[in-house]
C-alpha cells in the first residue's frame, strides 16, 4: 500500500490499521490522544470507532470482538489514567490467549519520565501481561510497529500487544505512507516444525490404549482445528472432553463429546481423567481449575501433550511425549495412523458416570421442585429456545459456570468468557464486542448482578450503538460464588457478599433497552420468547434463589475424585 | 529448596529497549533472587548476552529458562551448571597499605601455602591515597577465598566484582544456528 500525499503520524497509524484489515476499533479519547481522534474525525469513512464508556469496557469489547469473530481486536487510550484502565483487559487476554491490540497514547517524547500530566510508565506496567509491547516517538516508525504487533498478536499462541504512540509521533507528517506486512521475525517462531517421530509415538501409545482420553482447550479454535479433533476422535473412537475455554468446538451433541473437565465441570470427564491410561492433551495448559491436586490428578495416565506454547510444555504436569505445534497439523497427521478401536465398555462407564451426575445435580438444576427459580432452568431455557444456536458470553462467577455447564453449542466459537483471570465485568463489554464483530449472530449474555455493576455504564454503548445484545441478568443479591465458598467452607459468614441492588428494571429503562422482571417458573419461557423476538437489545432480569450453589464441585485444592455434590458431602 | 544450586542462565536477545525488564520480571514474578546479572554485546552485532546467576532447583531452572524464551526478543535462552561452562568473575580489591607493607601478599601465601594458589591470580593494579589496588580473576570461590582472608586480617577496605563472565562450549554461531 502506497501514497505520497504528506499525512500525519495519525493518520499512517489509521491508514496501518486499515491495511491489516481493521474497520472497526473500542476506545475513549482524551488530551494526549485529540490528534488521533482527530484524524478519525477526517477519516470516519474508513474506520468505525466504537466509544464505550469506559477504557476497560474498550479493551473487553475488542475481547468479545476477536474471541467472536477469530479477527485481531483493536482498542485505543488516552496517556496516564486512560491507558491504565486497560490493563486489567489486557492481563485476561494474555491468559487466556486473545488477540487484541491496545493503542495508548503517551506523553510528547521530550517530557518522557518528567511526571507530565497524565504520564503513566504503561511499557513497564504491561511487560508483564502482554505478549509485545513497544513505544512509538517518532512517524516514521508508526506503519512497521504496527506490522509487527498484528503478526505477534495473531499468530503462534496469540495474546495481547500494547503499541505506545508518543503525541509528538502522532503530529508529525510524513511524506507519503507506505505499508509493508510483517511475516516472520528471527526472534520469534510463529509455527513451530512438528516432529514427526514425536507424533508417531503419540498415536502408537494411544493405539495400544485401552481407556484413552481426549482432552481439548481454546487452542482448538485458536488453530482452527474443529474439524481435525472431531475426526480424529472419531477414528479413534476416543472420549473428548472440553476445558470451559475449549467449549463449543465440538457440537455439545456429539456422541464422542462426554463434557467439560474441572472444578465444576462434568463428572464423567473427572473420573474418565482419574481412570484413563493415556490423556492426549490438545491446545490446554492444565490449569489448577482444570487439575485439582496435582499429586492426584490422573496417575494412572501417560500423558501427551500438544501446544504451540513451549513454555506451557512440562511447566505443570510432565508428559510422557510433548508436541510443540500447531493443534489442526498435529491432529491431522495423527489421525493418519490411529487405529479404530472398541472402546465400548469405557464409553459406557463415562455413560454411567453422567447418569449419576443427571440423578444427583442435573435433574434437580433443570427441573426443581422447589418454588424459586434456578440459574439452570434459566440457561436451559435460553438453550432450548434458541436451539443451541446462540452466542453465549458470561461475566464471572456461579452464572459463568451454570452458563457453561447448561448452554448447549452446534457452532464453534460460541462460549466467551473469562477463563484465566476470571474478570469481573467483563461480560457486559465482551457481549458488545461480539455482536458487533457477528451482528447476524444471536449473543446472549448471562451475568450476576455484581459483575454487571463492574461494567453496567456499557448500557451508554448499548444504547449509543443499539447494540442488539441480549442480557440476562440471574439476580440472586449476593456475589454469590465467593456467598458460595463461604457457605460451604467459612461457616456462612456471609463477609461482604449480600448485594445492596438499585432497581434494574429502571436502569435498563433509563438506557432505553426493552427490559423485564421474571420471578415465577410460569412467566420464564414466555419471557425468554418475547427477549428473542425483540430485535434489538433487550434486558430480562430473572430472580434467582439467593443460596443455592453449583455443583458437583471440587473444592479448591481437592483431588478431581473428591466431588461435592451438595453441602453435606 | 535443598536441592538449590548454582545455575548460570544464558540469554540472547534482540537489543531492544525494553527486554531487560521482561527477563527480570520472569525472576521477580516468582520472588527468585538474582545472584548475578550481566548484560553484554555478544559477538554479533545487534545481538545482547544476558549472564544470569541463581540458586534453585534444576526445575525452576528449566520453567525460568522457558518463560524467557517465550518473550518475543529473545533468540534463544538456555541455563547450566557452572560446571558445564568455563565461568569466571573479575574483582578489584582495595586493601589498605599500610599493613601491607609489612606483611605482603606473599609472605602470608608463604606462610599458607595452602591459599598460594589462591592469590596467585591477584595483580597491582593501583597505588593511591595510602591503598593498593589488587586485581584478580577466576573463579568465583577463588574470589571468594581471597575476599575472606583479607577481611579476617581486617585488610579489606572495599571490594568491587564483575558477576560471572562466561564463555561458553559452543561458539555464539553455533548456539544461534538457525536463528541468524
Amino acid at each position: 500500500m502506497e501514497n505520497s500525499k504528506k499525512i500525519s503520524g495519525a493518520e499512517a497509524l489509521l491508514f496501518s490499521l486499515n491495511a491489516e484489515g481493521v474497520d472497526t476499533i473500542f476506545g475513549y479519547p482524551g488530551g494526549t490522544i485529540i490528534p488521533l481522534y482527530d484524524a478519525l474525525y477526517v477519516h470516519a469513512d474508513k474506520m468505525r470507532h466504537i466509544l464505550t464508556r469506559h477504557e476497560q469496557g474498550a479493551v473487553h469489547a475488542a475481547q468479545g470482538f476477536a474471541r467472536a469473530s477469530g479477527r485481531i481486536g483493536v482498542c485505543i487510550a488516552t496517556s496516564g489514567p486512560g491507558a491504565t484502565n486497560l490493563l486489567t483487559g489486557i492481563a485476561d487476554a494474555a491468559i487466556d490467549s486473545t488477540p487484541i491490540v491496545c493503542i495508548t497514547a503517551q506523553v510528547p517524547v521530550n517530557a518522557l519520565g518528567t511526571d507530565f500530566f497524565q504520564e503513566a510508565d504503561i511499557i513497564s506496567m504491561t511487560s508483564p501481561v502482554s505478549k509485545w509491547n513497544y513505544q512509538v516517538t517518532s512517524a516514521a516508525e508508526i506503519p512497521a510497529a504496527i506490522a509487527r504487533a498484528f503478526f505477534i498478536a495473531g499468530t503462534g499462541r496469540p495474546g495481547p500487544v500494547v503499541i505506545d504512540v508518543t503525541k509528538n509521533a502522532l503530529t508529525e507528517m510524513l511524506d507519503g505512507f507506505s505499508y509493508e506486512k510483517c511475516t516472520e521475525l528471527r526472534c520469534y517462531n510463529d509455527h513451530p516444525v512438528i516432529d514427526t517421530a514425536e507424533l508417531e509415538r503419540a498415536t502408537e501409545l494411544l493405539n495400544r490404549a485401552e481407556r484413552p482420553l481426549l482432552i481439548f482447550g481454546q487452542g482448538i479454535k485458536l488453530s482452527g482445528a474443529e474439524r481435525q479433533l472431531r475426526e480424529f476422535s472419531e477414528r479413534g473412537n476416543i472420549p473428548m472432553a472440553s476445558t470451559v475455554l475449549g467449549l463449543s468446538a465440538v457440537p455439545s451433541d456429539h456422541p464422542n463429546f462426554v463434557g467439560m473437565v474441572g472444578m465444576h465441570g462434568n463428572v464423567a470427564p473427572n473420573w474418565l481423567t482419574q481412570n484413563a491410561d493415556v490423556i492426549l492433551a490438545v491446545g490446554m495448559r492444565f490449569s489448577d481449575r482444570v487439575t485439582g491436586n496435582l499429586k492426584e490428578y490422573a496417575k494412572q495416565a501417560k500423558i501427551i501433550h500438544i501446544d504451540i506454547d513451549a513454555s506451557e510444555l512440562g511447566r505443570i504436569i510432565t508428559p510422557e511425549i510433548a508436541i510443540l505445534g500447531d493443534a489442526a497439523e498435529a491432529l491431522a497427521a495423527m489421525k493418519r495412523t490411529i487405529e479404530p478401536r472398541d472402546h465400548s465398555e469405557w464409553f459406557a462407564a463415562a455413560a454411567a458416570q453422567r447418569e449419576i451426575e443427571e440423578r444427583e445435580i442435573i435433574t434437580k438444576d433443570l427441573h426443581p421442585t422447589k418454588e424459586r427459580l434456578t440459574m439452570g432452568e434459566v440457561i436451559d431455557g435460553v438453550a432450548n429456545a434458541t436451539k443451541g444456536d446462540a452466542m453465549i458470553v458470561t461475566d464471572v462467577g456461579q452464572h459463568q459456570m451454570e452458563a457453561a455447564r447448561y448452554s448447549r453449542y452446534t457452532r464453534t466459537r460460541s462460549l466467551i468468557t473469562s477463563g484465566g483471570l476470571g474478570t469481573m465485568g467483563y461480560g457486559l463489554p465482551a457481549a458488545i464486542g461480539a455482536k458487533i464483530a457477528l451482528p447476524n449472530r444471536e449473543v446472549v449474555l448471562f451475568c450476576g448482578d455484581g459483575g454487571l455493576q463492574m461494567t453496567i455504564q456499557e448500557l451508554g454503548t448499548v444504547l449509543e450503538w443499539r447494540v442488539g445484545v441480549k442480557i440476562v441478568l440471574l439476580n440472586n443479591s449476593f456475589l454469590g460464588m465467593v456467598r458460595q465458598w463461604q457457605q460451604l467452607f467459612f461457616e456462612r459468614r456471609y463477609s461482604s457478599t449480600p448485594m445492596t441492588n438499585p432497581d434494574f428494571q429502571k436502569i435498563a429503562d433509563a438506557y432505553e433497552i426493552p427490559h423485564r422482571r421474571v420471578e415465577r417458573r410460569e412467566d420464564l419461557a414466555g419471557a425468554i420468547d418475547e427477549m428473542l423476538a425483540t430485535s434489538g437489545a433487550y434486558f430480562l432480569e430473572v430472580k434467582v434463589d439467593e443460596e443455592d450453589c453449583v455443583f458437583p464441585m471440587i473444592p479448591g485444592g481437592a483431588a478431581l475424585s473428591d466431588i461435592m455434590f451438595n453441602e453435606s458431602l | 529448596m535443598e536441592n538449590n544450586r548454582e545455575y548460570i542462565i544464558s540469554v540472547f536477545t534482540e537489543n531492544h529497549p525494553g527486554i531487560l525488564f521482561r527477563i527480570a520480571s520472569v525472576f521477580l514474578r516468582r520472588k527468585i533472587n538474582i545472584e548475578s546479572f550481566k548484560v553484554s554485546d555478544s559477538p554479533v552485532k545487534g545481538i545482547s548476552l544476558f549472564t544470569i546467576v541463581v540458586l534453585v532447583e534444576e526445575a525452576m531452572a528449566r520453567t525460568l529458562v522457558q518463560q524467557i524464551n517465550k518473550t518475543v526478543d529473545v533468540l534463544k535462552a538456555g541455563y547450566y551448571t557452572a560446571e558445564g561452562q568455563l565461568s569466571q568473575e573479575v574483582a578489584l580489591f582495595k586493601v589498605k597499605k599500610a599493613i601491607l607493607r609489612g606483611d605482603t601478599l606473599e609472605q602470608i601465601s608463604r606462610r599458607h601455602p595452602l591459599r598460594l594458589l589462591q592469590m596467585n591470580g591477584a595483580s597491582r593494579t593501583g597505588n593511591n591515597d595510602g591503598y593498593l589496588i589488587l586485581r584478580k580473576s577466576g573463579y568465583k570461590e577463588e574470589i571468594d577465598a581471597l575476599r575472606d582472608e583479607l577481611k579476617e586480617r581486617g585488610l579489606l577496605v572495599e571490594l568491587s566484582r564483575s558477576g560471572s563472565i562466561i564463555l561458553h562450549r559452543e561458539t555464539v554461531e553455533e548456539t544461534m544456528n538457525g536463528i541468524l
